[in-house]
């Protein structure tokens, strides 16, 4: 059972939070300002902190300074503020992983896996391998046969999402919500242009797909080429 | 400005020059002439003492004497008709002297002659006349007033110059007050100036620097306003949306899911409109032709790949547009995303952009599929194919925002066309 601090100064929030992540099967606790949960993060020494911004007493940036200045725990930002700005305030000051406000419980829960994932694993585990494609999540780098790959960040986070889904179909709602942290709008063809892209970059097309296979209506997955 | 001042000082010092230099030129040329007449006069005042009482042979080496000291010539007239001195006629100012009157009258050549009558002698009154050439009476005028005409020339040059320096400590600081205004329109909330010159433009000076501090406050209270809004927006539907996941009724939680997520996008939409000033800064501005052939080429490859003939027409010259870069790339996406969308594979499309009559651009995206489903599409969460209408609600918002406006077209052709109009820049 993990245990999450949740630092959130809206009760609401910190109750289905309790709740949500409760029914999920974490053992959650929670903080409902600054002070307290820097506190509470050194003393209850939870698994995963998640932090959110926006705090009474307390700037969440600065308390994620302060944090890192005495533990390693992970920490999701969670923000209302979706600018660049803050997002990389936010990650230079020792954040795992942000994840935008409004956010469901489930989103929230596979991010806290995936940075338990990746925090526990080490420096040879980030890497993510489907034949000759190696996705470095830690370095940020992408190589096929040892050949590195120039990819966007968007085209990364895309890539990285479905090479840690190797063979599984993710629908296009789910890229969406999880690698744009955007609400599905039906007829977004986001996704599809940045699909058209990665394709071009690892040496393909829709009409010759190697790596990437589209399943019409369903969505699209990452796969080792045959032959 | 400058032009203007030189030309005003130098109207004015003209014509203070000239009230003054006319009357003193026609004052120098009077006074030699009454200065040579005077020295004349005063030459020949001795031989009229002399006439009524001496002879004749004494009379002439007199008068050739006087002659010797005198610019002209003397002549006397004797009372019994005879001439002694220069030869020259008895003329009716001659006689008019004999009749006792002293004077001065002009001759034809320009010069003049002084009559003194002289009575006592037994023969009648005689007259002495003494001429003094046009020479004499000029004698020195012209180099005075050549004197009169350099000084004039030499206070116009100075007076000019006099001005160009006034006008240069004038127009200085109000060229860098034009050019840190100017930095400011164009976004540069850096740019500041150092208040200089006379007083009331070092104020101005002042003025625009305080401008651009307050400016720059207010934007960052802005983006402190934004990101309050964004955090008092999205905190609530944050707690609706993980109450809602936890309703034990699919049916129910399925229903709200769909009407929060609808409130996720509204108050997604605020918060982007809320932003736009801040996004902008103070100009909101960018190269049409550049951020259209980006875009065009980045949905290229999803052309390609859906079997798509996509083209484009840009004239190749910059077409700036009151929109922010990172909004009109926005709008653009909207439209070929919606092409993509809402048109089967392999449905060509077309970009076209070029310059308004008036300024600005207008930005035209066609494709030939199967045109537009309703009057309704441009209403927001009202199209009938799928989607939310987003994407012509984005792109309607860009053109307005920009002065312009968006127009829904069905060519003869069949298809569908979006024509957006993007306003210059201010």
């Amino acid at each position: 059972m993990v245990q999450v601090l949740v630092v959130e100064d809206d009760p609401s929030i910190r109750r289905a939070l309790m709740r949500s992540l409760g029914e999920l099967g974490h053992a959650v606790s929670s903080a409902p300002d600054g002070m307290t949960g820097l506190r509470e993060a050194i003393e209850g020494r939870p698994d995963i902190v998640v932090l959110d911004l926006g705090l009474p007493d307390l700037d969440g940036t600065e308390l994620l300074r302060m944090l890192r200045a005495v533990s390693q725990v992970p920490v999701i930002v969670a923000t209302a503020r979706d600018d660049d700005r803050s997002v990389v305030r936010a990650l230079d000051a020792g954040a795992d992983d942000y994840v935008p406000k409004p956010f469901s419980a489930t989103a929230l829960d596979a991010r806290i896996r995936a940075v338990l994932r990746r925090t526990s694993t080490n420096e040879t585990d980030a890497a993510l391998v489907v034949g000759d494609l190696v996705v470095d999540v830690r370095s940020r780098t992408v190589a096929i046969a040892g050949e590195p790959v120039e990819l966007s960040p968007r085209e990364f986070d895309l890539l990285a999402y479905l090479a840690a889904r190797p063979g599984q179909v993710v629908s296009k709602r789910e890229l969406l919500t999880e690698v744009w942290r955007q609400p599905y709008g039906g007829a977004d063809k986001t996704v599809d242009v940045h699909l058209s892209w990665l394709r071009r970059k690892l040496g393909e097309s829709a009409h010759e797909p190697r790596y990437l296979q589209s399943i019409r209506g369903v969505g699209v997955k990452l796969v080792e080429p045959s032959g | 400005m400058r032009r203007q001042l030189l030309i005003t000082v130098a109207a004015a010092t003209l014509l203070v020059l000239l009230a003054f230099v006319i009357p003193l030129i026609l004052l120098v040329k009077s006074s030699a002439a009454d200065r040579a007449v005077s020295e004349a006069t005063v030459g020949v005042q001795p031989l009229a003492a002399v006439v009524g009482v001496v002879d004749a042979a004494t009379l002439e080496l007199t008068v050739s004497q006087v002659e010797s000291v005198v610019a002209g010539r003397v002549t006397v007239f004797l009372g019994d008709g005879s001439v002694i001195g220069a030869a020259a006629p008895r003329t009716p100012s001659v006689d008019l002297a004999a009749t006792g009157r002293a004077f001065t009258a002009d001759l034809p050549d320009g010069g003049r002659e002084i009559l003194i009558p002289v009575s006592g002698r037994p023969d009648g009154p005689a007259v002495v006349r003494a001429t003094v050439p046009r020479s004499a009476l000029t004698e020195g005028v012209r180099e005075s007033w050549m004197v009169i005409v350099a000084l004039a020339l030499a206070l116009f040059g100075l007076s000019l110059l006099l001005a160009d320096r006034l006008a240069r400590s004038y127009l200085g600081p109000v060229h860098g007050l034009t050019e840190t205004a100017t930095r400011l329109g164009a976004g540069d909330l850096s740019a500041r100036l150092d208040p200089a010159g006379p007083p009331e433009i070092a104020a101005a000076g002042r003025a625009v620097n305080h401008l651009a501090v307050r400016i720059r406050e207010l934007l960052a209270a802005e983006r402190e306003a934004v990101a309050d809004l964004s955090h008092r927006l999205r905190t609530p539907v944050t707690a609706l949306r993980l109450d809602v996941e936890g309703l034990r009724d699919p049916g129910e939680r399925d229903r709200l899911s769909e009407d929060l997520a609808e409130l996720s996008r509204a108050v997604d939409q605020v918060i982007g409109e809320a932003r736009r000033p801040v996004r902008e800064g103070v100009l909101a501005a960018c190269d049409a032709s550049r951020v259209v052939r980006d875009r065009v080429a980045f949905w290229q490859v999803l052309a390609e790949d859906t079997d798509r003939v996509l083209t484009i027409a840009l004239t190749g010259e910059r077409l700036p547009v009151r929109l922010a870069s990172a909004d009109l790339a926005d709008v653009v996406d909207a439209l070929l995303g919606n092409v993509f969308a809402h048109t089967p594979d392999g449905t060509p499309l077309a970009v076209s952009l070029r310059a308004r009559p008036g300024g600005g651009a207008l930005l035209v995206v066609e494709d030939a599929g199967p045109g537009w489903p309703s009057s309704d599409v441009l209403n927001r969460g009202r199209s009938t194919v799928g989607s939310t209408g987003l994407g012509l609600d984005i792109a309607r918002r860009g053109a307005e925002a920009s002065g312009g406006r968006l127009r829904l077209v069905t060519p003869d052709s069949g298809g569908a066309r979006v024509e957006i109009d993007l306003g210059p820049p201010y």
